[in-house]
């Protein structure tokens, strides 16, 4: 039996009911003065779409009761030990991205390239020409379409971010991470203004002809809770002063 | 190839925070996602697809090692 892990928060626990994931019980570890909530679970046992998305429901419910850091869904321990041992050696990192995130919810925009934002195929050369310049022509024109996209998304991105007018090192983003995707768009606020904020960004990201925006949220703040370097970064790229500024660059494929 | 709509644009946005965001804890544990074994949850990379531990280059502990990859999200059924 493995521990399958959902978020941590500091001590004491909130009284939670005692349901994890598929109604097992819900289970606290805590070490010193963080802990984390977990779900009993037989490694047998495969996790599956429901299990994702419960797991979210879980988050939102333990995050609603006291300040918490998702963990990333699947993340298990094969002992109570395991789990404590793992939050007892970054401790200090924890315990500075919970003050992080305290308080605060997260908001998703999504920018899709709308049908008629005419970038949707690169041009054809004149099938009359030879078979190497059509080539070229076409390869050429597919790649000023991409560069072209890549220009907008960073322009859509700071226009959201200028609009916004929060500190920047709260707003995380992606450009042109599929074919469909022009930019999505994480920002933490707070969660008592989360559907003022909501309501924003709806107003921002209607404002566009070039794309659809798709507002997501408030949820936990899963973009925000990552403690792989100093000051909580977060695998998106930053937005904030001294980051580098968007490039547009595709992160890697999605399978 | 399905278009995808605002509506897909929501869910996958969440699905996508719940499998690459959130705090990454070295866990000691595997666990199989929809009948395949795609996650691996071990050593200091949570989730990573097998296909790509085991296509990628591969560090002392089987864990693909390319700087800076983010590993695909795992297909669930």
């Amino acid at each position: 039996m493995t521990l399958l892990a959902h978020a941590i928060t500091g001590e004491p626990p909130a009284s939670l009911d005692g349901e994890g994931l598929r109604g097992r019980p819900l289970r606290w570890s805590g070490t010193g003065d963080i802990g984390l909530w977990s779900t009993r679970w037989d490694p047998a046992d495969k996790l599956d779409r429901n299990d994702a998305l419960e797991h979210h429901r879980l988050v939102e419910r333990i995050c609603a009761a006291q300040p918490c850091l998702p963990v990333r869904f699947g993340t298990a321990f094969a002992t109570d030990e395991d789990a404590r041992a793992s939050l007892s050696t970054r401790a200090d990192e924890l315990r500075a991205a919970l003050d992080r995130v305290a308080g605060k919810s997260e908001l998703a925009v999504t920018l899709l390239w709308a049908k008629n934002s005419g970038s949707d195929a690169p041009r054809l050369a004149d099938p009359a020409i030879g078979p190497g310049r059509r080539f070229m022509e076409e390869r050429r024109a597919r790649y000023a379409t991409r560069e072209a996209r890549k220009t907008r998304a960073a322009e859509l991105v700071e226009c959201l971010v200028a609009e916004l007018s929060v500190e920047r090192s709260l707003v995380w983003h992606e450009m042109c991470t599929s074919d469909r995707v022009a930019v999505s768009l994480a920002v933490l606020i707070p969660s008592e203004r989360a559907t003022e904020r909501k309501a924003v960004l709806e107003r921002l990201a209607s404002r566009f002809n070039d794309v659809v925006g798709v507002v997501s949220g408030p949820w936990p703040p899963y973009s925000f809770a990552s403690i792989e370097q100093s000051g909580g970064a977060a695998p998106r790229r930053p937005t904030g002063p001294g980051a580098e500024p968007p490039t547009g660059s595709a992160p890697q494929s999605r399978s | 190839m399905k278009e995808l709509t605002p509506a897909d644009a929501s869910l996958l946005e969440l699905v996508d925070r719940l499998l690459h965001k959130g705090v990454v804890l070295a866990g000691h544990a595997t666990i199989s996602v929809a009948g395949v074994d795609l996650i691996y949850l071990g050593l200091n990379v949570v989730l990573a697809a097998v296909e790509t531990i085991e296509s990628g280059a591969q560090g002392p502990g089987g864990v693909a090692s390319r700087p800076g990859a983010r590993p695909p999200a795992p297909r669930l059924s």
